[in-house]
């Protein structure tokens, strides 16, 4: 089957490949040059000190929390409506995850009040995810960390590029970006991101050490990498714990080094999407808008979501748009996987799940397209 | 930092044909970067390619390892018996299952391969598995060990990094255990970057892995770009050990050039040896007759005199330009495994570690090179 409107759509372009040709023939893959280049670009973008490239988001999330030694016995702070990847992270280096509820419709980022509620002694780090690219509340959760002593991790997975601090050049503000009031930031390359390589992640941080263990960790915690010893800086090398191969290679960051540079450009392009959306579905009777619109300026739109009344007329809206050669997706709360049961239910995470539609949207989708997924959002909401 | 110093001749080269970029540039053109079609026909070629029923395509040989110990039911409180003499990677997945390696020592300086009479009795009531690293791409004896492992209900696994086409009485390796883990990072025969994959014969090894590589989910993006499925369940703990499609593509063109690759190779080894054979102060591990059944991924050979490897390597870098490695520095000896377990001994395995020097080897080498990388050492062994 092929979808008239896929939910998100690539376009590589020329330089792009040509970046990842160049590196190919230089016949040198492992992480080398083009990956340092590309951590430097990258850590310049986010406004980072440091930023060391992995191989997925999944494997960020799991070097942040090690690194800020997060183990076994300590229980982590997630919200109940992410990727699965924020859970399986904190499960994979032996802590509890404990799930907290949504600010519920039409903000599906993690509740505050909720999360203050789950904090016991052995609660030892939160993850702050910025779902779909839209801005967690980072402020509250920051000040609970500080007054709590817990590691803030940034999920912004969805999220690079958005603001947690809007700039203002008239006002002389520089801005802030997510993945930088957490002690750590994680982010994802994933092929349906803002800036994909395929597979691929970062892990950002201000703290020299943190970083510094982050890289250790990513390759099987080696105290010289094939990089120093071609170039003779190592005879050969101790591995000082156990670590991974959580590397990413020269072509996938030559793939990143060169898409960088047009990342803004992209989102700004989503952002206009999402705004377009905005207003032909607001007075769309059986349909509601997601977060707001200052929300939608700091945001850097990974996905746009809609909320149906409930769970069957959302699920009319997706057979009505299939049925139209729309792709549309939904978000599973924690909570819907079996083998996440017995973390509890989590009434708003789970309404939102049970209620959101996610529609078309990536950098190259047309007002063609976009008109035409409006068109059918319209008729089946009606219908 | 130390002045860089790039060798005239490097350990390994690598020169990729037009035909490789092509079929990368075209999977970058279509836009699809996430696991799909392409992964796909690399996993039917190379399953083909072995004679194996099953070929699952990963991030890295790391995880390939990770998911044979998963798969083959290893979990903590188990043993798994495992070369020292070997890359870190084949301990480490051990312990990320929770799970104790146990190191077996080699057979000797002729033959570096797990020794299984060592393997024998190392064998208690909590071996889950053993490992047999078929290193430098000879065949380690996964016969006789296939027939230990099958007396005493514990599980064979190959870790095949080195031996993508090697064979032992006809049979690839990589086909006598549970299953096979192959590796495609950047200095291997394979190479693609970062890669992995694992072989098996078991259907259900095969199943469970797909799905713990993509997150233990019940299906993936491209099951619903097609529009196979519209959502997905997660019932377990997974991880995202995926590759990607440009990766994929890569591997799939190579795939059509190794045979030649290692017949080149080969060619080399069997230089390499006739020249070395009359050199005194060293000597060559394996057989003629291995040869032809190897991959010849490296060229070890072995120094009568310990204490003069620094310096000879060292000469043969800033004198000659040749760049050489160390294959490899023992697992039980890293600060990291002696930590956790303790100093132990394997005499043979720490007397070859200790002498062991590997030179320059790959397809385009060309003769005058290796005459070069022999002068080299010949000088600098002499007395």
């Amino acid at each position: 089957m092929s979808w008239q409107v896929p939910l998100t759509d690539l376009s590589i372009s020329e330089p792009d490949i040509e970046a990842v040709l160049d590196c190919l023939r230089s016949g040198w893959l492992t992480m080398g040059p083009r990956t340092e280049e590309f951590e430097r670009a990258f850590a310049a973008y986010v406004g980072a000190p440091h930023a060391v490239a992995v191989s997925s988001g999944s494997a960020a999330l799991q070097l942040a929390l090690l690194a800020a030694g997060i183990g076994p016995g300590d229980e982590v702070l997630i919200p109940a409506l992410t990727f699965v990847a924020t859970a399986e992270a904190v499960l994979q280096v032996g802590a509890e995850p404990v799930l907290c509820d949504i600010a519920g419709a039409p903000d599906l980022n993690v509740d505050v009040e909720d999360l203050k509620a789950r904090l016991t002694p052995r609660t030892r780090a939160i993850v702050l995810v910025h779902f779909m690219g839209y801005v967690g509340p980072w402020g509250p959760l920051r000040q609970l960390c500080d007054e709590h002593d817990l590691v803030l991790i940034e999920d912004a997975a969805q999220a690079i590029g958005a603001w947690a601090i809007p700039a203002d050049p008239d006002a002389g503000v520089a801005g802030q970006r997510v993945g930088t009031v957490g002690e750590l930031g994680c982010f994802s390359l994933f092929s349906k991101g803002q800036l994909c390589v395929g597979e691929g992640g970062m892990v950002v941080s201000a703290d020299e050490a943190l970083a510094a263990r982050v890289r250790s960790l990513r390759s099987h915690a080696m105290t010289s990498g094939t990089w120093d010893r071609h170039r003779g800086h190592a005879e050969s090398y101790d591995v000082t714990e156990v670590g991974f191969n959580f590397r990413l290679d020269e072509s996938r960051a030559a793939l990143g080094l060169s898409r960088l540079g047009r990342v803004d450009d992209d989102i700004e392009h989503r952002r206009a999407l999402a705004r377009r959306y905005r207003e032909h579905l607001r007075d769309v009777p059986g349909i509601a808008l997601t977060w707001s619109e200052e929300a939608v300026q700091t945001g850097s739109h990974f996905a746009f979501a809609v909320l149906s009344p409930d769970r069957e007329q959302r699920d009319r809206l997706r057979v009505g748009l299939a049925q139209a050669g729309i792709q549309t997706t939904f978000y599973p709360a924690l909570s819907n996987f079996s083998g996440y049961h017995a973390y509890g239910h989590h009434e708003r995470a789970g309404q939102a799940s049970a209620c959101h539609s996610a529609l078309p949207l990536h950098a190259g989708l047309s007002a063609e397209d976009q008109d035409a997924v409006i068109a059918a959002v319209c008729e089946a909401a009606a219908g | 930092m130390p002045a860089t110093t790039l060798p005239d001749i490097p350990l390994f080269d690598l020169a990729l044909s037009s035909a490789d970029l092509e079929a990368v540039a075209d999977t970058l053109r279509s836009g699809w970067l996430t696991m799909g079609p392409r992964t796909q026909r690399f996993e039917e070629a190379f399953a083909e390619h072995l004679g194996v029923q099953h070929a699952v395509a990963l991030s890295s040989c790391t995880a390939a390892l990770h998911l044979a110990y998963l798969t083959a039911g290893v979990s903590p409180g188990d043993e798994v018996i495992v070369p020292s003499f070997t890359f870190v990677a084949t301990a480490a997945a051990v312990i990320y299952c929770g799970a104790t390696p146990v190191f077996a020592d080699i057979v000797g300086e002729h033959d570096l391969s797990i020794d299984p009479d060592h393997v024998r009795e190392l064998l208690s009531p909590r071996t889950r598995a053993v490992t047999a690293v078929h290193f430098a791409g000879y065949p380690a004896p996964v016969d006789r060990l296939a027939q230990l492992c099958e007396e005493h209900g514990v599980a064979l696994i190959e870790d095949a990094a080195h031996a993508p086409s090697a064979t032992l009485a006809g049979r690839k390796l990589g086909t006598f255990g549970r299953s096979g883990a192959f590796s495609f990072f950047s200095n291997k025969i394979l190479s693609i970057g970062e890669g992995g994959l694992l072989a098996t014969d078991d259907e259900q090894v095969a199943r469970q892995a797909r799905h713990l590589r993509s997150h233990a989910m019940s299906s993936g993006t491209w099951e619903r770009h097609t529009g196979a499925t519209t959502t997905y369940d997660v019932t377990g703990l997974g991880f995202n050990y995926r590759t990607d499609e440009p990766h994929s593509a890569l591997a799939l063109s190579r795939l059509s050039g190794l045979e030649d690759d290692i017949a080149r190779r080969r060619e080399l080894t069997r230089a390499y040896r006739q020249a070395l054979a009359d050199i005194d102060g060293v000597s060559v591990p394996f057989t003629d007759e291995s040869v032809e059944q190897s991959s010849c991924y490296v060229m070890p050979v072995v120094l009568a005199d310990a204490e003069r490897r620094r310096e000879v390597r060292d000469g043969m870098m800033s004198r000659h330009g040749v760049q050489t490695s160390i294959y490899y520095p023992p697992v039980h000896r890293f600060s990291a495994y002696v930590e956790r377990y303790g100093q132990q001994s394997l005499p043979r395995t720490e007397s070859v570690a200790a002498r062991e020097v590997t030179l320059p080897l790959f397809a385009h080498l060309a003769p005058e090179q290796q005459r070069r990388v022999i002068d080299a050492l010949t000088q600098e062994l002499a007395p």
